[in-house]
């Protein structure tokens, strides 16, 4: 058995119905995604600039494109639990480039909302917002940086938050009134025990 | 025969008829229309299918029509523009009398002319018939509001009634046509329907802007999907535009200004100075034997290069030029930019006296009947897509600067060398719609049309003259949809051109060996590609030509929302324009190939030459008419008029306005201007449109 091992499994996936299937399509979510989105995935022709503009892309199976014909057909389901939704960096070079006209950064921004009110967020997403909470900063400041900025002549901590501590308070007040924080508590908390 | 026997028992009447209206005119406006024959107005809705009915109660906006003040039957039918739905109209006319008629469908633009006819056919004078449009403007806006839609078609109707009750009989003018064309433009198109209608007995006159005709299609160097060598293919259209009889050629020539309406256009053409006489300029100024025999002496003592725009600047021509070997005609031209006036050509011509360094713009006045414009394409300037590096890194070509590297008498000999070493390259990259198909603002919204098949045949002549180079084609869709066209597609396939179906995000240079990498996702594996390439052609996107806008605007015709010149019909006059007496030729109407150009050149030509070989047109007789006894002589609308169209007369010892009828648009100007109310717009009359108004406002069923 050992010797097989996983080549059962990997067989039944490859021998699994792929087709695509009329119910599996929502027609509230392509809608849902443009309003959300504010732009225009039902135009797309799939010419594939956006991928090929893409920094992820190349170093990962994300591919935007798939995501943008995902909105178009109505794919909730496959777009939302594809953990590659994550993967965007928004530097939104697709976003310059569509030559429809259409905002892919924007499209993946909306789906990314959409997941998480199913809870589908990735742990390190989450993190960050607990890091937003206590610092006001996504990657808050360390010590090897404070020795560069001392270098340079700045002061050790930036006039952000970290300068100012007193404010962290309407950050979190911010994201208290959304119920961020208190949502990505609960999760971390279920995915790590 | 029918025809011409209509004409005949017409042709008396019409005479006497148009004096009558010059004087029923002022009558109309002196004494209310009640106190003339009671109108008796007949009122049809159509159902056009469902495109009316579908959203129109017709049983409720007939009863309505009944209702109204001087209708004396209401109908409906089907389709009113079939042969029953007009049958009734005539037939209705006779049976009961009517004195106007209301159709109440679509658009007149549409079908006017044929319920005129209709009108017509009952005996009725076919300007009794006013048009009540419930389709464009009612149905098709108000789809999914029955009701609104109903109430807007019963305020069409009641509005069209009350002008139908006061329509006048009025009578079409006839002019006749001057015998004689003008094409502008020289490309491919412009040759084409010149030679039809020169061919066709009609005296042509061609404006062509440069030096020499041909246009894009002589800097190509062969043609899809036949492969012939453009050159060998046109050259001998070139000769046959030269030699024709009824041709007069002016090359280095643009339209300065129009006058006139069809059939009787006056067009001034300037004839830009030349710097060199023709034989029969210099026999004209009594010079014996002389005028440029195009020996080329005069180009090899020219101390000045310049680059030669034929061959998209990237060969040398000097001050005093010709774009290349094969010219019509054959007679140099001086670059006036860049002459120094040395006078070595001067001297090196000698007894042929050819050259002359002090010549001076001409103004040229034709009078022509019809005219074709076929003003062509510019390539669009695609360094605007900066993302594609194009005028930034040196082996990035457009596809016209790849059609004279790759042709034989072109900058290399027909050896495709990069542009920054000279090497003969190993791996071309197509990109595919540069700049086409690009909703973004910058590029063009539109398909070029021709761009996939081009590359195709590029793709070919790489192969077939570079052994061992692949070309790549990045495309988003190959519209090979011309005859022959998709069994070239599979012929290329076969010869090894490798197609990736997908748009390049951006091209970067490798500074050191000037390689070019491109970034594309090869949208058919799913996988971003990163390809390295010796040299990139941008099949980029087309626009109309720098001219076109102020050569479309001398002739009035309009234009398109994407620039190209708006054709009379898409479907069903392609050619023609809303301007009577001016046509479109080739690829200024829109993106064509080379055998579509032609088709249309041919098109224009049959349609500029019917006005020509009928000998007149009919003019619609919406022109000013003066009511002389109102006229007080003040002559402000003579100025006024945007068609000198008006004029002071000595009449009865006193200055009363007259209008020229053929020149008078009936735009409304002098009539909306004159203080004295003594200008009377034939069927747009003042008391016409006030009981439009009234109808619309305060009218209404009893």
């Amino acid at each position: 058995m050992a010797r097989t091992k996983g080549y059962p499994e990997a067989l039944d996936k490859k021998l699994a119905d792929t087709r695509l299937y009329e119910d599996e399509r929502h027609p509230d979510f392509t809608k849902t995604v443009e309003k959300v989105s504010m732009t225009i995935p039902h135009m797309c022709f799939q010419c594939g600039t956006c991928t090929a503009s893409c920094p992820s892309a190349p170093r990962s199976s994300y591919r935007i494109r798939k995501f943008v014909r995902r909105a178009l057909l109505g794919l909730e389901d496959e777009a939302l639990t594809d953990p590659d939704l994550w993967l965007c960096t928004t530097c939104y070079s697709c976003t310059d480039r569509c030559p429809r006209d259409i905002a892919p950064t924007d499209v993946i921004m909306a789906m990314r909302n959409l997941a998480f009110k199913r809870d589908i967020v990735p742990v390190n997403f989450l993190k960050t917002v607990q890091a937003i909470y206590t610092t006001g900063h996504g990657v808050p400041n360390n010590d090897v940086n404070r020795a560069a900025r001392q270098k340079l002549g700045l002061n050790a901590e930036p006039p952000t938050t970290h300068g100012f501590p007193q404010y962290v308070k309407g950050i979190q007040y911010i994201l208290d009134y959304y119920e961020l924080k208190k949502n990505a508590d609960r999760i971390v908390k279920e995915r790590e025990g | 025969m029918a025809e011409k026997k209509t004409k005949k028992e017409t042709a008396p009447k019409k005479k006497e008829a148009t004096k009558a209206t010059a004087k029923a005119a002022p009558a109309a406006q002196k004494a209310p229309a009640k106190e003339q024959k009671k109108a008796r107005v007949g009122v049809f809705i159509c159902h056009c299918g469902t495109n009316i009915a579908g959203s129109v109660d017709i049983e409720d906006v007939q009863e309505y029509s009944k209702s109204l003040p001087d209708v004396a039957f209401a109908d409906n039918y089907q389709y009113m523009c079939s042969t029953p739905g007009q049958k009734k109209i005539a037939d209705a006319i006779k049976e009961h009398n009517l004195t106007g008629i209301v159709v109440a469908a679509c658009s007149p633009r549409l079908h006017e002319p044929t319920f005129r006819t209709a009108t017509k056919e009952g005996g009725l004078n076919p300007f009794r018939f006013e048009m009540a449009n419930i389709r464009e403007q009612g149905s098709w806006v108000h789809m999914h509001d029955r009701e609104g839609a109903t109430d807007k078609a019963k305020d069409a109707i009641r509005i069209a009634v009350a002008k139908a009750s006061m329509l006048e009989d009025l009578f079409p003018k006839t002019v006749p046509v001057e015998k004689a064309a003008m094409v502008v433009g020289a490309g491919v198109a412009g040759m084409q329907a010149a030679l039809d209608l020169a061919n066709a007995g009609i005296k042509t006159y061609l404006i062509e802007k440069n030096p020499t005709i041909g246009g894009r299609m002589s800097q190509l160097d062969k043609t899809f999907p036949t492969l012939d060598c453009s050159q060998c293919i046109l050259t001998p259209k070139m000769v046959d535009v030269g030699r024709a009889e009824n041709i007069e050629l002016m090359t280095c020539a643009e339209v300065e200004d129009v006058e006139g309406y069809i059939g009787n256009f006056d067009v001034t053409i300037r004839r830009k100075a030349r710097g060199v006489l023709t034989p029969d300029e210099a026999e004209a100024k009594g010079i014996v034997g002389g005028g440029c025999n195009g020996c080329g002496d005069c180009e090899g003592v020219c101390p000045v290069i310049k680059p030669n725009p034929f061959e998209m600047g990237m060969k040398p021509r000097k001050a005093i030029y010709i774009y290349h070997p094969q010219v019509v005609p054959l007679i140099y031209t001086i670059d006036w930019d860049s002459c120094i006036k040395c006078g070595l050509c001067v001297d090196i011509c000698g007894d042929k006296k050819a050259i002359d360094l002090e010549m001076q713009d001409e103004l040229v006045k034709v009078k022509v009947g019809t005219a074709i414009l076929a003003t062509g394409y510019d390539m669009f300037p695609i360094e605007k897509k900066d993302e594609w590096g194009y005028k930034k890194y040196e082996n990035v070509v457009n596809s016209l600067e790849f059609e004279r590297l790759i042709c034989a008498s072109g900058p290399t000999g027909g050896h495709l060398v990069r542009p920054s070493d000279g090497e003969t390259p190993k791996k071309v990259a197509f990109l595919l719609c540069a700049g086409s198909r690009d909703n973004t603002g910058v590029g063009k919204p539109y398909c070029s049309r021709f761009c996939c098949m081009y590359s195709l045949k590029h793709a070919h002549q790489i192969i077939e003259k570079i052994p061992g180079c692949q070309p790549y084609l990045f495309y988003m869709d190959i519209r090979s949809f011309g005859k022959m066209y998709e069994e070239f597609y599979y012929r290329i396939q076969d010869e090894g051109a490798k197609f990736m179906r997908g748009r390049v995000a951006n091209v970067l240079e490798d500074p050191v060996t000037k390689n070019l990498i491109i970034n594309a996702e090869d949208t058919l594996l799913n996988r971003p590609i990163n390809l390295e390439v010796d040299m990139v052609v941008l099949a980029a996107a087309v626009q109309p030509a720098e001219e076109t806008e102020r050569t479309r605007k001398l002739f009035g015709v309009s234009r398109s929302m994407d620039g190209w010149l708006l054709e009379a019909h898409p479907k069903l006059n392609p050619c023609g324009t809303t301007t009577a007496g001016v046509f479109l030729a080739g690829v200024c109407q829109g993106p064509k190939d080379i055998p579509d150009t032609v088709a249309s050149a041919e098109g224009a030509a049959s349609a500029a030459s019917i006005p020509i070989h009928r000998g007149e047109v009919e003019l619609e007789p919406y022109f000013a008419q003066c009511i002389e006894e109102k006229c007080a002589g003040c002559g402000m609308c003579v100025n006024l008029c945007p068609y000198q169209a008006l004029a002071l007369v000595e009449k009865d010892g006193r200055k009363v306005m007259e209008v020229t009828e053929a020149k008078c648009k009936g735009c409304g100007t002098c009539g909306g201007f004159c203080p004295g109310g003594a200008i009377w717009m034939q069927h747009f009359a003042t008391p016409q449109i006030i009981a439009q108004i009234d109808a619309f406002l305060v009218g209404g069923a009893k």
